[in-house]
């Protein structure tokens, strides 16, 4: 796992909501699969800290954005499943958006050359 | 991740228990991937833990969340569910005129007429009086040795008082007199209130224009300022602030008016106009002279922390140092205190506490009435409900709903009764007998409106309760397969609305007890003979003040001159003047002994009312002489002193003895008793003739008298004649309280008349909604049975079976509600004892006329049903 930060790096805790809604983007899922599957998408940018993750499935489910129900896991244990809905679905495509956005423009700043 | 359709529930348990198994789960899936990686359990868990960072916080934060969520969740569903329920309600009552009409009426009866009476309650009694602090207000009051009480303070014992008490944060006094104002416009009569030099102050009022008192314009010779009353200033000045400087004679003097009091400033005994009260040298607490010259109506504001106990120990112990002080004048007697609310309220409170509960009984009645409504509905709507709980409608939320509808209509009703408030309220400020206190206070104020707004959402849930656990009580989807049927609802709620009815009938039956006893008091009130003739007679008083009376002989003069003139007036047969009317009170006491006869104990009251008349004053009031004479003319101020005694006198001291030519001694010098006459009304009906006293108005000549006149026919019509006639001796008399005679008596009965009225009102309204109820009930179970009365029929019964049958159920609620009724009436009856009057609460006849009432009432009501019943046709009913 390598080495472990000692925070959840700063940059990814306003990113931490849209990751947990593109997890959800393939279907239903608890949260400790939400939390593997960044793990792995990320490198694990969790490693430390993955508790985080679950304030931030609450206060998207209270928006509304995700929709939460209990349901049997794949070991037949009972797990709360999260659910994007319809304005989640929205709201993904939105804030993926401005990243994208966000992030061309500071590609572009790094390779832009310095001011004449 | 396919099984994650298999929800088992929509939100989760309590939130602290939900986030608990989340978060185990995942630690618990973490440290199953790491053992399957090769970790060691104890190893695997701690690599867990330290992954997912901070546990506690992270649930803590979730727990939060959820709980906010949940609340927010809970109250939405809420009032979405109210909003759908009201709109319902509403679509229902619209459905419904006939039934939500019946209801609304009865209900708006109800609630408007219990905050028409908590209206009156709450201005009378209530609310607290207009003065500062005034819950540590007391009266003081004289106490004699047998323990009566007099409201009178000389200045003397006031100013001892103020010396000595210590209870007494403050000590007040007042006077009011009629005085004669002149100066502006006619002569008028003006209640005067004397002040003492810290009353305003004392009881928190401030002018409203111009100055207060100053505490020199007490003293001897300086009393030459006045204030106003708001309502004076307003009709004699027109609220023109130049009546300011102006000068006033009142009663012969001139006073400078200086200020007006704002309009609610009032003293406890309303006065039009105030002047300061001049302290003369019987103002001191250490003289002797003019401590049994009581005039003063005197007011303590008691420390706080102070209680009752410690006031009247107080009070004795300043009584017992001035009997030690001044034993010839204060002798035997004390001091005792009341509170002041109690003073000016006492003898309301237990008659519109009894009101304000005969109303509420008019309302279970009306609650009752409208559940029975709600059930009969109910029944019809048990295919609805049945529905409704088919697709998915709990019990508890049918009952909401069905609550909400009860409340709904409770609301209406209320705001309906509020509109019936309002009316029955003016009508009844003008219906009450103007010695009612505090007429000022009562009026529909957020208080009033408060109590109404609760009142119509007690009586939702009341009469909406029953019905809709009832009508949610049975097997609902059994209903469904029913519904077709017209006698859904079943036995039960049959038998609930049975019971509604015997209890309506029930507390018919207190109400009409009580109003019966408070006719029958009535009746016997106005059956007393009053002891003079009211018929034919008016009055009017004339004082004299100013220049032209100086001295006895100049009133006694005019009086003469006014008696002349008025006999000359056509059909007049009698005048006279007197100082009191019949009915109008005890006027003067004085103490009374008979010359020779041992001395009293000191613990009898040995006082007699006095009153001075004219020679023809017994002629002109239409009372009987019973032995000796009457007073002539030769009974002037320089004959020997006689005196007249009525039979209450005569009786208390000289039983078995003959009175006349014996002599007696009350005021200065002994007196011979030359007549007994018939005892005359005194206060009212209901109050025995005390003993009087009657002097020849010259030998005890006084500045105000009243003026009787009798005419044949109609008195009243000569009063212009009169007024004439004594303007015509001195334009500047005063003339004022024009009465006739009769109007005395009515005055007199006018409280038993309110009351009397006001549950007789009440019991009607009762007796009319239990009747409705059981016309309802009867109505249903003909509706009912009308297929096996058709076989009856069929079978040979005769109509006059059927009509039995029907009626005798009637009457058997009717008379299982006349008898708790009946019980309950006895057992409340010692509420209304003290306003009953040659009844008692067993009165026979009253309980016998009401159950003869109730059940004739029951009868009629459950007639029409029956010969409904009785005229089935069986072929009809059998086909239905």
């Amino acid at each position: 796992m390598g080495a472990h930060p000692t925070a959840l790096p700063e940059i990814l805790r306003g990113t931490l909501d849209l990751l947990v809604l593109q997890a959800l983007s393939w279907g239903p899922a608890h949260g400790y699969a939400v939390a593997r599957w960044i793990e792995q998408a990320t490198g694990d940018a969790l490693a430390i800290g993955e508790g985080t993750l679950y304030p931030a499935l609450h206060r998207l489910e209270e928006r509304g954005w995700i929709a939460a129900s209990w349901g049997a896991s794949e070991n037949n244990r009972q797990a709360k499943f999260y659910a994007l809905t319809r304005s989640g679905r929205a709201q993904l495509r939105v804030e993926t958006d401005q990243w994208r956005r966000y992030a061309a423009a500071v590609f572009a700043a790094l390779d832009a050359p310095a001011v004449k | 991740m396919a099984k994650w359709t298999r929800f088992r529930r929509l939100f989760g348990l309590e939130p602290a228990t939900d986030v608990e198994a989340e978060l185990a789960f995942h630690v618990e899936m973490r440290v199953r991937e790491l053992i399957e990686q090769g970790e060691t359990p104890e190893r695997a868990r701690r690599l867990a833990l330290e992954r997912f960072g901070d546990y506690e916080g992270a649930r803590q934060e979730c727990v939060a969340i959820n709980q906010r969520r949940k609340r927010h969740m809970q109250r939405t569903e809420f009032l979405t569910e109210l909003r759908q329920d009201v709109g319902y309600a509403f679509r229902m009552l619209r459905r419904t005129p006939a039934f939500t009409a019946a209801a609304l009426l009865t209900l708006a009866l109800g609630i408007g007429a219990n905050s028409a009476i908590f209206s009156v309650v709450h201005g009378v009694l209530l609310e607290s009086l207009p003065y500062r602090d005034a819950g540590r207000l007391h009266h003081l009051q004289m106490l004699y040795p047998d323990g009566t009480k007099y409201s009178g303070f000389s200045a003397p014992d006031y100013m001892s008082m103020r010396q000595d008490a210590r209870v007494f944060e403050q000590i007040e006094a007042f006077d009011i007199a009629p005085q004669t104002l002149t100066g502006i416009g006619e002569p008028q009569e003006m209640t005067t209130g004397l002040v003492s030099a810290g009353l305003f102050d004392f009881l928190g009022f401030n002018v409203a224009v111009g100055r207060t008192f100053l505490p020199e314009e007490n003293r001897a010779g300086r009393a030459n300022v006045a204030i106003l009353s708001m309502g004076l200033w307003q009709r004699m000045f027109g609220a023109d602030a130049k009546a300011l400087g102006r000068s006033v004679t009142l009663g012969g003097r001139s006073y400078t008016i200086v200020g007006v009091l704002p309009a609610e400033a009032q003293l406890p005994y309303p006065a039009e106009i105030f002047v300061p009260l001049e302290y003369d040298n019987t103002f001191d607490a250490g003289t002797a002279r003019g401590r049994r010259s009581e005039f003063l109506a005197t007011i303590g504001r008691a420390r706080a922390g102070v209680g009752a106990p410690d006031v009247e120990a107080d009070l004795r112990r300043v009584g017992n140092q001035l009997q030690t002080a001044f034993p010839e004048s204060n002798g035997g007697l004390t001091f005792t205190s009341t509170p002041l609310r109690e003073m000016i309220v006492g003898d309301v409170q237990r008659p519109l506490l009894v009101l304000l509960g005969a109303v509420g009984f008019v309302l279970l009645v009306a609650c009752a009435n409208v559940a029975n409504l709600l059930l009969a509905r109910g029944s019809a709507r048990h295919g609805e409900l049945a529905v409704r709980a088919a697709i998915g409608a709990g019990r508890a939320r049918l009952v909401r709903q069905l609550i909400t509808e009860a409340i709904v209509l409770g609301l209406v009703g209320g705001v309906l009764g509020l509109v019936i408030a309002y009316a029955s309220t003016e009508a009844l400020i003008a219906a009450r007998p103007a010695d009612l206190p505090r007429l000022d206070e009562i009026g529909l104020d957020s208080t009033v409106a408060l109590f109404t707004l609760g009142a119509a959402l007690l009586t939702g849930l009341v009469f909406g309760m029953v019905p809709a656990l009832q009508a949610t009580n049975e097997h609902l989807l059994s209903g469904l397969q029913e519904s077709g049927r017209s006698a859904g609802g079943g036995r039960r709620a049959h038998r609930l609305r049975s019971a509604l009815v015997v209890a309506e009938m029930a507390l018919a039956v207190i109400l009409l007890t009580g109003s019966g006893l408070l006719i029958r008091s009535f009746v016997e009130l106005t059956r007393v003979n009053p002891g003079f003739q009211p018929d034919g007679a008016m009055a009017i008083r004339v004082t004299f003040q100013g220049e032209m009376y100086k001295g006895d002989d100049q009133i006694r003069n005019r009086v003469n001159d006014i008696e002349d003139r008025l006999r000359g007036l056509p059909g007049v047969t009698a005048v006279a003047a007197g100082t009191v009317l019949p009915l109008g009170g005890l006027g003067a006491l004085n103490n009374f002994a008979v010359e020779g006869a041992p001395p009293p104990p000191p613990d009898v009251n040995q006082e007699i009312a006095v009153a001075s008349v004219t020679p023809d004053y017994f002629r002109a009031i239409g009372t009987p002489l019973q032995r000796g004479r009457f007073f002539t003319a030769l009974d002037h101020e320089k004959a020997p002193p006689v005196a007249l005694l009525n039979e209450a006198a005569a009786r208390r001291w000289f039983p078995n003895q003959d009175p006349i030519g014996r002599r007696i001694v009350s005021g200065p010098g002994p007196r011979e008793v030359v007549g007994i006459v018939r005892d005359v009304l005194q206060r009212n009906p209901g109050e025995p003739a005390v003993p009087q006293m009657f002097l020849p108005y010259a030998q005890r000549t006084t500045r105000s008298v009243r003026l009787i006149v009798r005419a044949q026919g109609d008195a009243l019509a000569l009063a212009p004649a009169v007024r004439d006639q004594i303007r015509s001796l001195d334009p500047n008399l005063p003339l004022a309280d024009l009465v006739p005679l009769n109007e005395m008596v009515a005055r007199s009965i006018a409280r038993p008349r309110f009351y009397t009225s006001l549950l007789t009102l009440f019991a009607a309204v009762a007796l009319a909604l239990s009747a409705t109820g059981i016309f309802g009930v009867m109505s249903y179970t003909v509706a009912q049975q009308s297929k096996e009365i058709g076989i009856r029929m069929a079978l040979g019964a005769r109509t006059a079976d059927v009509l039995r049958s029907i009626v005798g159920h009637a009457m058997m609620l009717a008379g299982i509600g006349v008898v708790g009724g009946v019980i309950a009436a006895l057992a409340l009856g010692r509420l209304i004892r003290n306003q009953l009057f040659g009844v008692n609460v067993f009165d026979p006849l009253t309980i016998t006329a009401v159950i003869v009432v109730l059940l004739g009432s029951a009868a009629l009501a459950s007639v029409l049903p029956a010969r409904r019943a009785a005229t089935v046709d069986p072929m009809t009913a059998f086909r239905s």
